[in-house]
């Protein structure tokens, strides 16, 4: 009983802080928009921002909730408090949102394995003549030549052993210069591991979040558009490369572990690039991952200090949840 | 705004007209205002007659609410400008899809309605590109003139 009591109150506080957080991060992201940082840097944070709930809801559970039970929860069994009703509702309502989420992802995965599996029925390497810095990038013959003609023109697909493919129709309708770069573009995605940020997407789910995750696909777009350019003659093939394949796009949805080139708002793209100066380019503020090293010390700093006194509290609602 | 204004023409919903649409815009911009607010900054040329019973109509129109102040009302808009094209547009789609007999004709029609607008803009942006490449290629021929000049 002591263990059941246990997991259900851990479980309990997890769906608690997740939902809690999951709603404040579902009405508060709109206010990063009025940070003026750089797309790669807001993708990144947008990315943080959903993630957020899951990540602080299982650090909640398992550095405080767990051990507060462990070490101040009475084990004798002359006391036996039961599970009580809220803890057992909510311990089931946790473990019905994990199941949900794992169910989400591993469907989301069988439907991008079955549909990738169809694309690339008959398709061979990608015999192209691509520059240095595309073919170091690509790594392990990850460009693949695809025929099927209800394949995406030129998409990123898995998750584990990601591949670019392309379809005939892009290797003819593109220049080389054209395909280079919209090579570099899919393989700026394949490096910030987009198509696995969209199946952790997929393990948390929660009413409104879609937005967020719109939000977040349209500046990756724009952070792998930065990566990929690097003068206004490479902007302009991208831009050209985008308009081109614009007119390829096959009706059929694509799976969830797949990054389109032809993505968001197509004429916002292309404006942006078309207005690409690197002198002209306004200063943005840059977010490095060594950033967020001072906040997580001095978090890690009050959380040593002041642990005995949180694990107390923790115990406290514990028991309060259980009566 | 008028292209949404336009798809009220339906019995169903109100119909708009331009003097409407002008007190409407009005009372988006200010938030809120009576009849003698609206025409004090003098940018509406009707009397106050004419305003009070079109605000009057608006109001019949479930387009705006209204508050006693005074002697007067307060008329406040009901919706704001996106949520009534919004309803315009979602107004326009049902009549379309809803006119044939056939289900799925007036749903072809849209398809290829889309389908015509995002050719002709990807047109624009095709020139825009060519456009750029044109002007970066005369760049580049002149930067290389010079040089070569420069050179001699």
């Amino acid at each position: 009983m002591f263990a059941l009591r246990g997991i259900a109150v851990s479980l309990t506080f997890f769906v608690l802080v997740y939902c809690l957080l999951s709603a404040i991060v579902a009405v508060a992201w709109r206010s990063l928009r009025l940070l003026h940082a750089g797309e790669k840097s807001l993708a990144g944070l947008l990315f943080a921002l959903r993630v957020l709930p899951l990540m602080a809801s299982v650090v909640v559970t398992f550095a405080f909730v767990v051990p507060s039970f462990q070490l101040l929860e009475p084990r004798s069994i002359d006391i036996d408090e039961g599970i009580g009703a809220m803890p057992l509702v909510l311990g089931i309502c946790a473990l019905l949102l994990i199941a949900w989420g794992c169910f989400r992802v591993i469907t989301a995965q069988t439907r991008t394995s079955r549909v990738v599996a169809r694309w690339l029925d008959g398709a061979r390497l990608l015999n192209v003549n691509v520059n240095a810095n595309v073919n170091a990038d690509a790594g392990a013959q990850t460009v693949m030549f695809c025929s099927r003609l209800e394949a995406p023109p030129l998409t990123l697909v898995g998750v584990r052993k990601p591949r670019v493919l392309v379809s005939s129709s892009t290797v003819s309708l593109l220049t080389h210069d054209e395909l280079q770069i919209a090579l570099k573009h899919e393989l700026a995605h394949m490096r910030s591991r987009d198509n696995l940020k969209k199946l952790i997407f997929r393990f948390c789910p929660f009413p409104g979040m879609a937005q967020l995750e719109s939000a977040w696909s349209q500046v990756a777009e724009l952070a792998a558009d930065d990566v990929a350019v690097s003068n206004l003659n490479d902007a302009v093939d991208l831009a050209a490369a985008l308009v081109k394949l614009s007119r390829l796009v096959p009706f059929e949805a694509a799976p969830v572990c797949t990054v389109g080139f032809v993505t968001g708002s197509i004429t916002a793209r292309v404006q942006r690039l078309l207005a690409w100066d690197n002198a002209g380019k306004t200063p943005v503020m840059r977010i490095r991952p060594w950033h967020i090293i001072p906040p997580m010390l001095v978090t890690l700093l009050c959380v040593f200090g002041t642990y005995g006194p949180v694990l107390t509290l923790t115990h406290e609602m514990t028991e309060w949840l259980v009566r | 705004m008028t292209k949404a204004f336009s798809i009220f023409g339906s019995r169903s919903k109100p119909q708009l007209g331009p003097f409407e649409q002008q007190l409407l815009q009005e009372l988006w911009s200010r938030g809120s205002a009576t009849v003698r607010e609206l025409l004090a900054d003098g940018r509406i040329h009707q009397a106050y007659t004419t305003v009070m019973t079109t605000v009057d109509r608006l109001y019949k129109k479930e387009l705006l609410d209204r508050v006693v102040e005074g002697r007067a009302f307060r008329y406040t808009p009901r919706h704001t400008a996106e949520e009534l094209q919004r309803g315009a547009a979602l107004d326009g789609i049902r009549q379309l899809l809803g006119s044939g007999d056939a289900s799925s004709l007036p749903l072809s029609y849209l398809v290829e309605a889309l389908s015509a607008h995002d050719a002709q803009l990807l047109d624009e942006l095709q020139l825009l590109v060519e456009r750029k490449r044109r002007e970066l290629q005369s760049r580049e021929h002149k930067a290389g003139g010079t040089k070569s000049r420069e050179q001699r």
